[in-house]
């Protein structure tokens, strides 16, 4: 059994971008809309397999990578002040002219840009509890929804 | 401040420091047993793949903790960077009761009878310190067998054609096979190869008072939360507190052994808290592993060891190694992922010797671990498929159920230059100096590696795969959970740092009795051997204790 998440819970029923409702610890709001654009391009929604298919910035990473960076990987966190700004002209794209701008951006932001699909791929495959992976979308698009996490007694 | 005598300290409560202590206490001798983790409890990490042994993104749920603990490694072009404990390259062994054995695979192997006599088999390697054991597998064996029934090891005696003799059958039958084990063991009879059930430290009935495993897909990584996999923290260490001639010390981190005027020990110095403690005692055994224990040694540096205990030629910390992993992934055509744990069933040991073209070594093969979420992201995919976006996510989609992987750990030939170190300008939270990593592996192994691969590729098609790519070693030190060789066991005082009893040949009162004395590493995971090892030495610290 999974044991249920208080925020998880909260945030499932309201209908603001995560970004407004959430207590942000390290982003600022506009910092947070670059990371949710960045999020949606790495693992994009695709409405599959059952018609939702949420992609990272649905399954809340840009709350995995918020919190993280308050804890454990503050280490990171004066990189994505420094790096984020060099992906703020993607806020001003539409999704399809996003991927195209982001072929150029990942080799002349290559370091940086490998640090956030490793966090996004964390946020978006791990635990639920660490704030990303809302109601287990990963496990659930590969069908191990239940079992990855938690214990089986 | 400063304790009563006590006749043993044991430094490290993990796989080897726990057998020691409970041995020596089992004999009435009074038994330290220093740990610097803690004990912990499943329910402290759970399932969390971000905080697993295996995936340390988020720390190392076993320890050693990053606020308190760091390393240098050598980076390209001989620069020092420092690392912490959750990243790589700081090759981590979990710090806590039970050491790496609370989270690992529990794959427990005998060496082969070659492997202690590499040398004689294979001729001097260039470039390599290879040499044979002070000590055959026949002088191992009744110790691989206490270990087996000790510690719980399930398993099929004479299943795998290429085992060496032994005395005694596993005490409990092997674990089924799960639906990729099943496929991959036809397909190597297929192939004329000698597929058989991986002999596992898992419980596969009730033994010794702890059930069966529930064959859960979490294993490798995870603390087990039914207690079938069986660490030292379940079995000898609660059997040598039991027998109140052992007290487990947690927290508590070593600092230098402490020696007399004439160089032997008379002590251990730690730091509980910020407190600075001395257990005077007759005997020391360093179980700390092979990147800590030589730590451990240079830092009780003496008059009379200027260069660390034990050290006085040079070898200690040298010839660091681990494995050199190479394998395959393979795409199966239909679902194959059954969620039955651990994952991990079969093995074939027909290319651990013999491979030709001049190849020394190899590795036992064997299907994988089962692959949690974060880790198939990152690291199964094939090289054709972009690294993030829409097809990344639809690869994970349609193929985390029908990808299966097959590898080896590679025997890797020691090198003198890769070493553990001191890097005395740089220290722990508790101001003891830490230790710098450098080296690199053998041209031997990086060619064993490739045949490795070729092979699990071959194994995986005969499987049914539609697909398949290899994965091979890079060219740097390696050591991690696997490390070993570091104060090599040996005849002569100039060339090994203890004897055939894991004694320092220059401190008849000091042990080492962990990973770090193996000569070389063999083709499989070394925690059974390191084990036996434990009980062999254990048996000579006795005689040496006297009666009691």
């Amino acid at each position: 059994m999974q044991p249920i998440n208080r925020r998880l819970f909260l945030f499932s029923a309201l209908p603001l971008p995560f970004y407004a409702a959430g207590p942000l610890q390290v982003f600022t709001a506009e910092e947070a809309r670059i990371v949710e654009a960045l999020c949606a391009q790495i693992v994009p929604a695709d409405g599959l397999p059952d018609g939702k298919g949420p992609g990272a910035k649905e399954a809340g990473v840009l709350y995995y990578i918020d919190r993280q960076l308050a804890g454990p990987l503050g280490r990171f966190a004066p990189r994505y002040k420094a790096g984020l700004g060099a992906f703020r002209q993607l806020l001003e794209l539409t999704f399809e002219a996003q991927t195209a701008a982001l072929e150029q951006l990942k080799g002349e932001q290559a370091a940086f840009f490998a640090l956030v699909v490793d966090h996004v791929m964390q946020g978006f495959y791990g635990d639920p509890a660490h704030g990303g992976n809302l109601d287990e979308a990963s496990w659930k698009m590969i069908g191990i929804a239940g079992q990855a996490g938690g214990h089986h007694q | 401040m400063k304790l009563q005598r006590v006749d043993v300290v044991v430094v490290g409560a993990g796989g080897a420091g726990g057998i020691v202590a409970e041995q020596l206490a089992l004999a009435g001798h009074s038994v330290v047993l220093l740990e610097r983790g803690r004990a912990q409890a499943f329910l402290e990490t759970g399932h969390d793949e971000l905080r697993s042994q295996r995936t340390t993104v988020l720390g190392n749920a076993f320890g050693p903790d990053d606020e308190h603990y760091v390393r240098l490694v050598q980076g390209a072009g001989g620069t020092w960077n420092k690392v912490l404990p959750s990243e790589g390259a700081y090759n981590n062994i979990a710090a806590c009761v039970g050491g790496g054995t609370t989270s690992y695979g529990a794959m427990a192997w005998r060496y082969m009878e070659q492997d202690f006599h590499l040398r004689t088999t294979y001729g001097a390697v260039e470039g390599s310190t290879l040499a044979d054991w002070p000590i055959t597998y026949q002088d191992l064996e009744p110790f691989y067998t206490k270990a087996e029934w000790e510690i719980g090891v399930s398993g099929q005696a004479g299943a795998n054609t290429f085992e060496p003799p032994r005395s005694k059958p596993y005490p409990m039958p092997p674990l089924p096979l799960n639906k990729e084990a099943t496929q991959l063991f036809q397909a190597a009879r297929g192939l004329g190869w000698h597929p058989f059930p991986i002999p596992m430290a898992i419980n596969s009935v009730a033994y010794q008072g702890r059930g069966a495993c529930v064959e859960c897909l979490h294993c490798v990584g995870f603390a087990c939360e039914v207690e079938a996999k069986n660490s030292t923290a379940v079995t000898v260490i609660p059997r040598a507190v039991a027998t109140k001639h052992c007290e487990l010390r947690t927290g508590c981190v070593a600092r230098r052994i402490v020696t007399d005027a004439r160089g032997r020990a008379t002590g251990v110095e730690y730091y509980r808290g910020k407190e600075l403690m001395e257990q005077p005692c007759r005997m020391v055994v360093a179980c700390c592993s092979a990147t800590e224990t030589p730590r451990l040694l240079f830092n009780s540096a003496s008059k009379l060891f200027p260069r660390g205990l034990g050290n006085n030629n040079d070898w200690v910390g040298r010839n660091l190694q681990g494995h050199a992993y190479s394998g395959a992934y393979g795409l199966m055509a239909q679902d194959v992922y059954d969620g039955v744990g651990p994952g991990a069933r079969v093995a074939c040991c027909d290319f651990n010797h013999g491979l030709g073209d001049g190849l020394k070594g190899g590795a036992m093969l064997a299907n994988e671990f089962i692959r949690l979420p974060y880790l198939f992201a990152r690291n199964a995919m094939p090289p054709d498929v972009p690294r993030w976006g829409a097809a990344h996510k639809r690869h994970v989609r349609e193929n985390y159920k029908r990808t299966v992987a097959v590898q080896g750990p590679v025997q890797e030939m020691p090198m003198f230059e890769s070493r553990v170190e001191l890097a005395p300008e740089v220290k722990d939270a508790w101001g003891i100096p830490t230790l710098r990593i450098s080296g690199r592996k053998h041209a031997n192994d990086l060619a064993v590696g490739r045949v490795i691969a070729g092979k699990a590729e071959a194994w995986l098609k005969a499987a049914g795969a539609v697909k398949t790519w290899q994965k091979l070693p890079g060219a740097g030190v390696s050591g991690g959970q696997h490390q070993a060789g570091t104060c090599r066991m040996g005849k002569d005082p100039k060339t090994s740092v203890v004897d055939a009893t894991c004694r320092l040949h220059d401190v008849d009162n000091v042990y080492v009795v962990d990973g770090s004395v193996h000569v070389n590493n063999g083709g499989f995971n070394p925690s059974l051997t390191i084990q036996a090892i434990a009980y062999m030495a254990s048996a000579k610290i006795r005689a040496n204790l006297g009666r009691r």
